[in-house]
């Protein structure tokens, strides 16, 4: 016998962006999530369209009730979180877009369809801060 | 307690606070035991959006009338706002530094800009507009920004 307790493996992390078309930081929101789901956390984040909660799809739905979720609003109306609220998930973690700019006031986000230099590096800050949260909730630590 | 008109212009309901003045921009002058407390209308931060940030001249600054009291950057323009009236500015809200969603949350209350000693508050209170007036500028202004959309 080895004595070794089997490991527990990784929670995946939802993260459910702004789904806000045509709005500047609607469009960090969404650039941050990509980033996460994509690139940063692929194997521990697991990226959850705000349009197939609003239209009821079931395995949307499953996927927000069964993970802690991490959103990212793009304006004060946070429907985001409110959206994963009601479809019985719980929110770990709820970033606002204009929250993170403050912080990264150097990352002046512009354009829409596509952002601008700066509008691209704070949907990364955004991601990478979103990641280090992915992190302790996959793992099993609480974050407020 | 502060009395507001009200009207509803498309989807948006805007309210001018009655008991002070305005200048052209919507910035509002309120005085107070000789000083006058400025800010920014509710119609000036619907229409501005979310405020990223706002730079305030400090304490001690002297403004001339429509001097550059305050400039704000929201998700959507940068605006820069101009002195309803001529003094110094003696006081800056704290809050402009860290939180200035309040300009958004509370326009005429906690979202306050400045306090300003006035040299000739009887002259620039002559050049502004009352509430009336300035609801009447602002309702028309709400109108044409409402066919744009």
């Amino acid at each position: 016998m080895s004595g070794h307790g089997q490991s527990k493996p990784p929670q995946r992390v939802v993260i459910v962006p702004c789904s806000g078309i045509g709005k500047t930081y609607g469009t960090v929101s969404r650039e941050a999530a990509y980033d996460l789901t994509e690139d940063l956390r692929p194997e521990t984040a697991q990226l959850v369209p705000l349009s197939l909660l609003v239209l009821g799809n079931e395995a949307a739905r499953e996927a927000v009730a069964a993970g802690p979720a991490i959103t990212i609003d793009g304006c004060k109306l946070a429907c985001a979180t409110k959206m994963v609220k009601e479809n019985g998930g719980k929110v770990a973690r709820d970033f606002a877009v204009l929250d993170v700019y403050r912080r990264y006031r150097q990352f002046k986000p512009q354009g829409i369809a596509e952002l601008n230099e700066e509008g691209g590096r704070l949907a990364r800050a955004l991601a990478e801060e979103a990641a280090r949260v992915v992190d302790d909730l996959s793992t099993g630590g609480q974050h407020g | 307690m502060t009395e507001f008109l009200k009207t509803t212009v498309d989807k948006f309901t805007f309210r001018v606070a009655t008991d002070r003045y305005y200048n052209d921009q919507g910035v509002w002058a309120l005085e107070e035991a000789g000083r006058v407390r400025i800010g920014l209308s509710d119609f000036v931060q619907q229409r501005s959006g979310d405020v990223a940030f706002a730079e305030i001249k400090p304490a001690g600054t002297v403004l001339a009338f429509g001097d550059e009291a305050a400039a704000i950057e929201t998700i959507k323009v940068n605006i820069i706002f101009g002195s309803p009236a001529t003094g110094k500015v003696v006081e800056v809200n704290p809050a402009m530094h860290d939180a200035p969603e309040a300009i958004n949350q509370d326009p005429y209350g906690e979202g306050w800009l400045a306090v300003i000693e006035p040299s000739d508050w009887a002259a620039d209170r002559a050049r502004l507009l009352d509430p009336q007036a300035y609801f009447v500028r602002m309702r028309a202004e709400a109108e044409e920004e409402a066919k744009k959309l």
